[in-house]
């Protein structure tokens, strides 16, 4: 899952990717408001961390203008602001949610998660398909209820096809999802990654379509 | 300091008074003169009958009375007598003389001769004396006096009819500069009532509809009021600029915290410490606005705008949560609020809601005839039992710490709503069985009227 970071404070933005690292999330950071409506435009994300308070173009205008430009990227809004009327602006432009400064950390990943799930039309944090589940919240994953411990890569393919089950993925979207901007993206590795996936949760999980991507069936 | 309708009306009494004193000397002077000149005609008058009666009656002077008709004559001490001497110093009086005699003059010549004297009874009366030849060569002399008591009843009447006439000068006088000042106090007492009308309005006063004499005092309470505004909003700019330079840093220090914290060391009391720090900020913050609140001018919300806008935004809010919100409120309403500050007091109120709703939370809105709204936010979640509602509304105050929250909510709402003179009332809602939170602000004069608050309310949400 990629998310796009836009948040001009370097030492804030810093710590809010790793700890989304750590959740597994591939994060891109955008220091204004101008790379980051740059971005939001050309990179599909997951999800889109705005807050208000950028330089060059405010956070408002670049969530009008990604709405606008027809993007539909679950947007969280990050308030420096105490009152409402900001968190009101950004919701009537068209965020999905908001957090205001100073937050918990926890908090954060828990609306980022829920959004993440919601726009995948799934309500419970926890995935499963037969004998596999995976724990949105946790990134755990079990098969017959033993955990299988699984790289973050793994997990990064498998997360995404959860929360795009019954759709077929390509692995170029697959790795425009799970690698960052300026990552070394290689769409060979992702066969790499769902052989070892198949390998450790069972070769009837995810289902290729030959010569167009993968998918992962009905999850309950 | 004493009223301008005082001011006037004191000095319109004063001009007056003064110009009915001369009025009454000069014009008193005057006819007293009019009058002592008609006395003085009528003795004239009279001397000259005298005369012509001794020159009819001069042979057989006792018919001489026949001559001088006027029945005053007759009636004893009338104050009109007459008096005949003949050279010789025969005595012909008239009967109103009764045994009295006038005193002649003592010079002998023939001229005209007019005294004042006391008459009979100590009468002073105004007695005309000649000595007249007659054609056959007698000589008279011929007096006719008149009592100045008539005189002084004429101009003591005529004094009378003056003072009724100015004092009926004087109330239309009165009455008229009290009309007058009435009038011309007009656009002053329409200016008082413009401010306080227009006091919460953002377009000002139009000093081009008062008189040249208002209009530069219209334009200063203008400016004046364009400079609350502005102090107002500076103030709050800098609020929100430093709220926001405080709170990226805390929020550094805080993801710092809890970072150590999660390698196993010992950072709880700095953790107390940054809650503390963020605690006090809010509370200051929202201390500042409430303060700010009180004195307000120039500042409306109309809630058709503000309530959409809510309304966008907690659906959206309601969404995410797996709830469902409604808002449903008549159009055209507006409080005598800042929008910010209101759509604090709602944010706060419906998060609140929100948090603790199981499915459903409900805005309702309905203008009251008294130029207040009343504003009905009511969840299905558990309520609170009735002995602690009191409690929710206390700064930092949370019944369930298990829910995330800062316990500032309820108590930020309804410190700015006392602020702008609204009230509020909590309790458990009829129809959701949960938390309802009711308050009453002040509506915007400009545009509330009870016709269009109450008239069939469009839903929406």
């Amino acid at each position: 899952m990629r998310i796009l970071l836009a948040e001009d404070e370097p030492t804030l933005a810093n710590q809010i990717k790793s700890v989304l690292n750590t959740e597994q999330f591939v994060v891109d950071v955008a220091a204004d408001g101008a790379e980051a409506q740059f971005l939001g435009e050309t990179e599909p994300y997951d999800l889109i961390i705005l807050d208000l308070g950028l330089p060059i173009r405010d956070g408002i205008t670049v969530l009008k203008n990604l709405r606008d430009g027809g993007n539909d990227t679950p947007i969280l809004i990050l308030t420096a602001r105490n009152d409402w009327t900001d968190r009101v602006d950004g919701l009537d432009a068209g965020a999905d949610d908001y957090v205001t400064k100073p937050f918990h950390m926890a908090e954060l990943c828990a609306r980022v998660r829920a959004m993440i799930r919601r726009k995948a039309g799934q309500s419970s944090p926890v995935f499963s398909k037969d004998e596999v589940s995976f724990d949105s919240r946790t990134n755990q994953v079990m098969v017959d209820g033993m955990p299988i411990s699984l790289t973050s890569q793994e997990i990064a393919v498998l997360s995404y096809l959860f929360h795009n089950a019954g759709r077929l993925v390509s692995r170029t979207e697959l790795s425009q999802h799970i690698y960052q901007y300026d990552g070394d993206r290689d769409s060979n590795t992702i066969a790499v990654f769902v052989n070892r996936l198949r390998k450790k949760l069972g070769s009837d999980l995810i289902e290729t379509v030959r010569g167009r991507g993968y998918v992962i069936k009905a999850v309950a | 300091m004493t009223s301008l309708r005082t001011r006037a009306i004191t000095a319109g009494v004063i001009w007056a008074i003064v110009t009915i004193v001369l009025a009454l000397a000069g014009l008193g002077s005057f006819m007293n003169t009019q009058a002592t000149e008609r006395f003085t005609e009528a003795l004239e008058t009279r001397h000259t009958q005298a005369i012509v009666a001794v020159s009819n009656y001069g042979e057989s002077p006792e018919f001489i009375s026949r001559g001088m008709s006027d029945p005053a004559f007759d009636r004893p001490f009338s104050g009109l007598y007459w008096q005949m001497e003949h050279e010789d110093g025969d005595f012909y009086v008239s009967p109103s003389l009764v045994d009295t005699i006038l005193p002649r003059p003592q010079e002998g010549d023939r001229a005209n001769i007019v005294r004042r004297y006391d008459g009979p009874g100590d009468d002073p009366v105004l007695a005309m004396a000649q000595w007249v030849t007659m054609a056959n060569g007698d000589r008279w002399h011929v007096q006719v006096a008149s009592s100045l008591d008539t005189l002084s009843e004429d101009q003591a009447a005529l004094r009378s009819n003056l003072l009724t006439a100015f004092a009926i000068v004087a109330s239309v006088g009165i009455l008229g500069a009290s009309a007058q000042v009435t009038m011309m106090l007009r656009p002053i007492n329409a200016l008082r009532e413009e401010v306080a009308a227009r006091w919460d309005e953002e377009d000002g006063l139009t000093p081009e509809i008062y008189p040249v004499e208002v209009a530069p005092l219209v334009a200063d309470i203008n400016g004046l009021m364009n400079r609350n505004r502005d102090i107002i909003r500076r103030s709050r700019r800098q609020a929100a600029d430093l709220a926001h330079a405080v709170k990226t840093p805390s929020a550094i220090v805080r993801n710092e915290l809890e970072a150590l914290s999660g390698k196993g060391l010992e950072v709880a009391e700095a953790i107390n410490a940054l809650d503390r720090l963020d605690g006090q900020l809010k509370r200051s913050f929202a201390r500042m606005r409430a303060d700010q609140g009180e004195d307000q001018v120039g500042t409306y919300t109309d809630l058709d705008v503000a309530l959409g806008r809510m309304d966008r935004a907690f659906s959206a809010l309601a969404r995410n949560a797996g709830k469902s919100f409604t808002a449903s409120f008549p159009q055209g309403l507006r409080v005598r609020m800042d929008q910010n500050d209101f759509e604090e007091i709602m944010g706060n109120i419906l998060d609140n809601a929100l948090k603790w709703a199981d499915t459903q939370v409900d805005l309702t809105v309905e203008g009251l005839a008294d130029r207040a709204v009343r504003l009905t936010i009511a969840d299905d979640g558990p309520g609170i039992p009735e002995d602690q509602l009191d409690d929710v509304i206390k700064e930092g105050r949370r019944l369930d710490s298990s829910v995330p929250g800062t316990g500032l909510g309820l108590s930020i709402a309804s410190d700015l709503i006392v602020a702008y003179g609204g009230a509020f009332t909590l309790g458990r809602s009829a129809e959701l069985g949960g938390f309802s939170f009711q308050m009453t602000l002040p509506t915007s004069s400009a545009k509330i009227t009870p016709q269009n608050a109450q008239t069939d309310p469009s839903a929406h949400g």
